[in-house]
């Protein structure tokens, strides 16, 4: 009861954190993610294309670019228009416009690992193993679904609509100022290559790694964690190679294989596995084959 | 002073829990969700499962929203109240909290017809609206809120086909046969079946006594619309190749070709 009466104060003074139940305006832009896929390098990227008189950094990028779970519906309501959030959520229908940022899930896994270690949320000796597992099951400590599920919702509900960006975080390593270019294009900011050099050289990972020496125990995602780990880890693509052990590669493309082939991610595996749930092409386009694909 | 009232009584809902939970259902760990677009056969799906998971209440309009509750339209005191597992219908495209889902897919060309038709009878559209123009909005999924067609399935096929904690029915193979389609429903939720208890759960939900029960319950479901036209409509399928035409039936498998040949539609054009 009391705990209702809070919510309802929070409610009524609009200090309660939307989530799922954000109001949405017909001009919001939307920077969707499954959760370590380099959400918050493409935030810092994105603020620092629009915003580079705010000099973004970790102090100030949840209000720049927030995320409906993180504050408050008073807040977002009186954000400058158009807005830029961030969102884990799976397909929401009402974002009118997404920038989709999408990941490898072999360093999806990793970066979750390694993240999860410096959240004290398993232990450091927790086997990778293990953890590969209960990712692929989705036995997760967020609500977002598996990777697979995430991304096939966002994939195939919006393909090849104007209004969905595809962006993978590996052209975004290595094609950075091409892929700028491309987001600068599909939120209508004039895409000069100074202004987008600039945005790059503000969110490098040394910079980043940088900002979090200095600004980590204050940003809500770190402030809580253990501080002899960073949370600017690697910032690279591939780790999987080196790290993932066989069987683990294995059971991530048997899981999501016809998927991660469809984003172009290359299967170790060879792919004879995939799982049939996601061995499709587009279904959205009209014109594409699912011929003999029906499941099992 | 208007807007203060109004989240003052949405406060006083709240508390005392008659407000409708919507999104922020708290979902418990052994609930069933009866999936599927609007005017897929959702409403004869929930009086088949309804009377086969509760024998001894034969669903009517009248407390239909009590036995498999929608989360916007019925109040979180009744989902509290509810005998476990509970059954909840809804609307919405994927959302990984849904422990186990019965998702109905009905054939578009016969989803817009239906969709058309019932915008008619609740004046949402005026009754000699062109079908060309519905069409168009259909497809942008704006006659609904809960994504065109062709999302709303994607993200439950895409994500859940194959998964044993997911039932795909298609509306045409419940009318083709009824008492077959209700027993895989029977099996998922491991509830007791028998040719008879699957007889009677189709009995009691067959067209002509939901129409009789239509005509005689002021249920409150479908208020304020017409009285000449009826919920329950030809519940058949493949209407639309009377009612659409054939121009109309190209743009929907244009836009969703692929997916409609994955569930089995045969396309025309």
């Amino acid at each position: 009861m009391m705990k209702r009466l809070v919510a309802g104060y929070k409610q009524f003074f609009g200090l309660n954190k939307p989530g799922r139940n954000l109001r949405v305006f017909s001009d919001d832009v939307y920077v969707v993610s499954y959760p370590k896929s380099g959400n918050t390098w493409t935030r810092f990227l994105i603020a620092n294309l629009i915003y580079p008189d705010k000099h973004p950094d970790f102090t100030n990028i949840n209000e720049l670019i927030p995320d409906p779970e993180g504050v408050t519906k008073r807040h977002l309501e009186e954000l400058p228009r158009p807005r830029y959030l961030k969102s884990h959520a799976y397909f929401d229908h009402r974002y009118p416009k997404v920038i989709h940022i999408v990941r490898d899930p072999r360093d999806v896994v990793l970066s979750e690992y390694y993240f999860d270690i410096k959240r004290s949320a398993i232990p450091d000796d927790f086997p990778l193993e293990k953890f590969v597992s209960r990712f692929v099951n989705g036995e997760l400590n967020h609500p977002y679904g598996t990777w697979g599920e995430n991304t096939a919702t966002w994939f195939y509900a919006r393909a090849n609509s104007p209004r969905l960006l595809l962006v993978t975080y590996e052209a975004l390593q290595s094609e950075g100022a091409r892929e700028m270019a491309r987001i600068a294009e599909f939120i209508g900011v004039p895409a000069n290559p100074e202004r987008i050099g600039f945005a790059i050289e503000q969110s490098s990972a040394d910079r980043m790694r940088e900002l979090e020496k200095k600004q980590g125990h204050l940003w809500s995602s770190t402030k809580r964690t253990r501080q002899d780990k960073p949370f600017v880890r690697s910032a690279k693509a591939g780790g999987w190679k080196s790290e993932l052990s066989e069987a683990s590669i294995a059971e991530i493309e048997s899981a999501w294989g016809g998927l991660m082939r469809e984003l172009g991610y290359e299967l170790a595996s060879g792919g004879t596995n995939a799982s049939l749930v996601q061995t499709r092409t587009p279904s959205l386009n009209g014109e594409q084959s699912l011929a003999g694909t029906r499941s099992k | 002073m208007a807007g203060a009232i109004k989240h003052l009584k949405a406060a006083y809902k709240r508390a005392v829990g008659l407000n409708k939970p919507g999104k922020s259902l708290v979902i418990l760990p052994d609930d069933v969700f009866l999936v599927s677009f609007p005017k897929s056969g959702n409403t004869w799906t929930r009086f088949l499962v309804a009377n086969l998971r509760f024998p001894n209440e034969p669903a009517t309009f009248a407390n239909i929203n009590r036995l498999i509750p929608d989360p916007t339209a019925t109040a979180r005191r009744d989902f509290d109240r509810m005998p476990r597992p509970r059954i909840i219908k809804s609307h919405e495209c994927f959302d990984p909290r849904y422990p186990r889902v019965i998702n109905v897919v009905r054939d578009p060309r016969d989803v817009v017809v239906s969709q058309y038709h019932y915008h008619r009878k609740i004046k949402k559209i005026a009754d000699d609206s062109p079908i060309e123009k519905f069409v168009t909005r259909f497809l942008a999924g704006e006659t609904c809120p809960h994504g065109s067609w062709g999302q709303n399935v994607a993200t439950w096929l895409y994500t859940s086909e194959g998964n044993p904690r997911y039932l795909l029915l298609r509306y045409e193979d419940l009318i083709a046969d009824t008492p077959r389609e209700l027993a895989k429903v029977a099996g998922f939720l491991n509830l007791p079946t028998s040719p008879e208890l699957l007889a009677q759960a189709v009995e009691r939900s067959s067209a002509d006594r939901m129409r009789k029960l239509e005509k005689e319950q002021d249920h409150g479901l479908y208020r304020n619309s017409r009285k000449d036209m009826s919920f329950v409509r030809a519940a058949g399928s493949g209407g639309w190749r009377k009612d659409l035409p054939l121009e109309q039936a190209g743009r929907l498998e244009k836009a969703w070709g692929s997916l409609m040949k994955h569930l089995g539609y045969e396309l025309v054009t």
